[in-house]
């Protein structure tokens, strides 16, 4: 063990910074692990804007903003961490702004809100088209303010339980090279998503599921990871975001004969439809010969110059440097991408999992605020609402507690593991099987899901578990080996996949983001309105439910 | 297509370096980001080198091609493919290397901190626990200089910390700028005391290569230059640069000239201008000093105090007064002031004139705000004041054209 601390935070993105700052401010020692320095987490690269009931643009409160969150989440969101995250979220944008955050502004000097999809006022509080980085800069200069640690570029590999609670994380080192273990009274997982299980997705190279690996290897369960948000407009044929912000300020989908096809499937709300909506409505027209390339087009050229100047440079920028396009003169190629896990790390409203000490909060965890599917802009919310009180219980319980101890034991076991891996000479390079994955999930556990190529999927991914073992890593030396953390890597994904597919396998009915249009089209809340939890046990997926938390909104029939 | 690559490999362990080749196939949308990971992992797998958005936002992926720092991640290889060309990769200049393209980022980060990179908040927070109100032109001021993503690559490049490794640098200056600029701040006087100190924004030596090769267009040396005439503004002007800028302004004001042999007195002191009396005569004896000239106010010496009046009139002291290059006239129109822009344009044999916005629909820019508010593009309706893009962002990847239709080119 080389160092100890109160609170341990693993993952340094907006969740993770959060949840650091907050544990400080409470009076804990704590210390952040992370595979990449903290600015070039992926919360960074956020786009659009981030939800709470200020009311700055028009009439708009917290009962509003959770009545659309429960609605979004297909009424599988639990209410009462939902009604916590609505009341709070104002309060927490003060504060951002107040530690420094460059929002865009209104006339009247208050903060901007544009609308977003399924939202019954316009909420979205936004920095133009840069929201992600402006929140990740401001908190990176708060912890640089407190002087936090940062362990950088510590891979964070195994969870240390000792004595029935989390004591530590055993990492690699990535610059140095070697094994190094950080003891924390609590310790909180703040890791983010799993989308590079796609071959097409919105997320960094970084976002491999590392802390939901982790957790489910240690015995915790893993909820709702049959949920795979599909976002609407990613650049075609890259998978590169482009905000849902262009669609807040007006732009069109249209298809190949230049149609809004939206009115067909949402009269109403049309292009600002709930995600999962217009994800689906997408795939048809791309399935139904009415695509082009596999794509459709985004419109923005009616917003004229000036406007995507001033509120999307971000996204114009994209669209030249990624697609060739300039959206002032031409439509954008854009088609739906992986993008968010609703699912992860089961905790309770403060962020506490089932194993005493351990917590977790962003994507990585599933509180549960978006259920089936999830808003635009409210991950942005949930990362700084959650991390704050995953941080503030975490250093609580620290301070009341003692002890650190890791057993050597486990460093060793780690340690052995890992020079076999390492040294491992022949066999299969991890490319192979990780292209594998991402084309085969695409393929077979996208915006549509089929019972056959479920069933097919769960056996193409044990198909690359058995081969797993043998894959081996080119570089041997200890300097920066990031083929070794690419091997780990690996190995996260094809275990937080199999969850995923085995959960959607056995939902029989459409629900969110998990659709079934050809076996099961409707939602059956008589038989699956609750969680699917998924378990490590015996190298393979225990599957079992838990219940919804409801307060005061029934289930009712969901439409845009 | 196929894309080939030389590829500057390093090992701190061992200390060797070499030049490997590699041809790899790749498609044709490919960035250099695409080509390193089919390097590492058809190829070799040892390769390192960091990435993760692969979108320009996360900054992981700075490195040098062909002498030139870039973000891999936005560097299209279609066109340097179809050349034949075989560009040289290497790690960023100015940081220690730590494996082939990976550099120590600690020299990068502790100057990062001693900028005191947070917000002190110079305001009163309002009694009813809202945000602080405040315009967004007011806020407009550091929008280019929030762009920065960390990623070095104006570092890499800076002539003036080659030579003075302690030297600040464009990275860490433009987040002072960030903060100096922030009208919520209320430490600006403390953190100019700070930046003018030794190895601060004076030492520049204004090669403009940060500009140059920032790939978000954040303009660090603008940044710098903002920072001296904010210290000037606010009289902290001990240091030798702001004495020399001064005395330039003074100069040129007074007599339409530069009269450089007050210029070394007036910068560094008469005592230690005096002490300098035999490198002077040295000078002299090799013909690098110029005849002392007769005393004369130039002819056109109202245009010089003109557009010091301008400035002035404009309110443009300080930071809202550095406008440099083109691109940055641009945004000057973009914020206000377009009439005069579009005057300067119009004078005979005046440079072309830069694509401006609202030139999409095909006219002029139209006045800004009808009202006469000062600054904040006009149209596009309720709440116009809200954008803080910059059209130049785009266009600034290194040896390649924009890919706008329309405009000065």
């Amino acid at each position: 063990m080389i160092a100890k601390h109160d609170v341990l935070v693993v993952g340094a993105g907006c969740a993770g910074m959060r949840a650091a700052i907050e544990a400080y401010d409470a009076g804990a020692d704590v210390a952040m692990i992370s595979k990449l320095h903290p600015t070039r987490s992926h919360s960074g690269a956020a786009e659009g804007g981030i939800n709470a009931a200020l009311g700055n643009a028009a009439e708009d409160n917290a009962e509003i903003h959770a009545y659309d969150t429960v609605k979004g989440s297909d009424y599988l969101g639990d209410q009462d961490a939902i009604e916590v995250f609505a009341e709070e979220a104002p309060g927490d944008i003060v504060q951002l702004e107040n530690w420094g955050a460059f929002f865009s502004r209104r006339e009247d000097g208050k903060l901007a809100q544009r609308p977003f999809g399924a939202a019954g006022s316009p909420r979205t509080v936004y920095a133009a088209d840069i929201t992600g980085h402006v929140l990740i800069q401001v908190l990176w200069e708060q912890v640089c303010k407190r002087d936090i640690p940062v362990y950088e570029e510590f891979f964070a590999w195994q969870l240390v339980e000792h004595e029935d609670r989390c004591q530590g994380v055993i990492c690699w080192d990535l610059l140095h090279g070697g094994l190094k273990t950080v003891g924390g009274k609590t310790v909180v997982l703040a890791t983010g998503g799993a989308g590079r299980q796609y071959r097409v997705t919105t997320n960094a190279y970084a976002c491999t599921g590392d802390g939901m690996a982790m957790a489910l290897h240690a015995g915790l369960p893993l909820k709702d990871m049959e949920f795979m948000q599909f976002h609407p407009t990613t650049l075609y044929p890259t998978g590169i975001l482009l905000t849902e912000g262009c669609r807040g300020e007006g732009a069109y989908l249209i298809n190949k004969d230049g149609e809004r096809f939206m009115k067909h499937y949402a009269p109403n709300a049309l292009e600002l439809a709930s995600r999962d909506v217009v994800s689906r409505s997408e795939q048809t027209e791309i399935d139904e010969g009415r695509g082009i390339e596999g794509s459709v087009l985004l419109d923005m050229r009616h917003l004229g110059a000036e406007r995507i100047i001033e509120r999307l440079p971000g996204s114009r920028e994209l669209s030249m440097v990624y697609a060739g396009v300039d959206p002032i003169y031409d439509p954008v190629p854009v088609r739906p991408g992986a993008h968010y896990h609703m699912g992860g790390i089961e905790t309770d409203n403060d962020g506490a999992t089932e194993m005493t000490g351990l917590y977790a909060a962003g994507e990585c965890a599933c509180v549960s605020i978006h259920g089936a599917n999830r808003l635009g802009g409210n991950s942005l919310m949930e990362t700084i609402t959650f991390g704050r009180r995953a941080g503030r219980s975490a250093a609580e319980w620290a301070l009341s507690h003692t002890t650190v101890e890791v057993p050597e034991a486990a460093e060793r076991d780690a340690d052995a593991r890992l020079r076999e891996l390492l040294d491992r000479e022949d066999g299969e390079r991890p490319w192979k099987l990780r292209d594998e994955l991402g084309t085969s999930m695409l393929e077979n556990f996208a915006v549509f899901r089929r019972e056959e190529q479920m069933a097919k999927q769960i056996e193409i991914i044990e198909g690359l578990r058995e081969r797993y073992p043998n894959v081996y890593v080119e570089d041997k030396g200890e300097v920066f080996n990031s083929d070794l953390t690419q091997a780990i890597e690996l190995g996260n994904m094809l275990d937080t996949a199999l969850c995923m597919v085995t959960a959607g396998l056995v939902r029989k009915e459409s629900r969110g983001a998990h659709a079934r249009p050809h076996d099961y089209p409707t939602r059956d809340d008589e038989n699956f309105l609750h969680h699917s939890i998924t378990r490590w046990k015996d190298g393979g997926v225990e599957l079992s439910k838990s219940e919804v938390r409801f307060t005061k909104w029934e289930p009712q029939e969901r439409k845009y | 297509m196929k894309v080939g690559l030389k590829i500057w490999r390093y090992d701190s362990a061992t200390g060797d370096r070499a030049l490997r080749e590699y041809e790899i196939e790749a498609p044709e949308e490919a960035t250099l980001l695409d080509c390193l990971d089919i390097v590492k992992d058809r190829h070799d797998g040892s390769l390192a080198y960091r990435k993760s958005c692969r979108m320009m936002i996360c900054g992981s992926c700075g490195m040098r091609m062909d002498g030139a720092a870039v973000l891999a991640c936005k560097t299209r290889m279609y066109d340097i493919a179809q050349e034949g060309r075989v560009p040289v990769i290497s790690a960023m200049g100015n940081l220690p290397i730590v494996k082939d393209l990976v550099v120590d980022m600690d020299p990068f980060w502790s100057k990062f901190k001693a900028m005191w990179p947070w917000l002190e908040p110079g305001y009163d927070r309002p009694d009813d626990g809202r945000e602080y109100r405040i315009s967004q032109e007011r806020m407009n001021v550091i929008h280019k200089e929030a762009l920065c993503i960390n990623c070095g690559c104006c570092v890499s490049e800076c002539n003036a910390m080659e030579s003075d490794p302690e030297f600040l640098g464009p990275q860490a200056l433009a987040k002072g700028m960030r903060f100096v600029g922030d009208p919520r701040d209320g430490a600006t006087v403390e953190r100019l005391e700070r930046y003018n100190r030794e190895h601060g924004i004076w030492d520049c030596t204004r090669c403009y290569f940060c500009n140059e090769r920032c790939p978000k267009g954040v303009d660090p040396r603008d940044a710098i230059a903002k920072l001296g005439a904010e210290s000037i503004r606010l009289g902290i002007d001990r240091d030798m640069g702001a004495k020399h800028a001064k005395w330039f302004v003074r100069s040129t004001e007074t007599t339409g000239w530069l009269r450089e042999e007050e210029l070394i007195p007036k910068t560094q002191g008469y005592v230690s201008a005096i002490k300098q009396l035999k490198f002077g005569a040295s000078l002299a004896r090799h013909g690098k000093v110029r005849p002392v000239p007769i005393p004369h106010v130039a002819r056109d010496v109202n245009e010089a105090r003109n557009l010091r009046k301008v400035v002035q009139e404009q309110d443009r002291e300080g930071a809202l007064g550095i406008v440099q290059g083109e691109r940055a006239l641009a945004r000057l129109a973009h914020g206000g002031g377009a009439e005069s822009l579009e005057e300067i344009y119009a004078r005979p044999g005046a440079a072309p004139r830069p694509f401006l916005p609202g030139d999409a629909e095909g006219g002029a820019v139209s006045p800004p705000g009808a009202g006469g508010s000062a600054g904040g593009a006009s149209s596009a309706g309720e709440g116009s004041a809200q954008g803080q893009g910059s059209l130049t962002q785009a266009d600034v990847t290194p040896g390649k054209e924009p890919t706008r239709k329309r405009g000065g080119e």
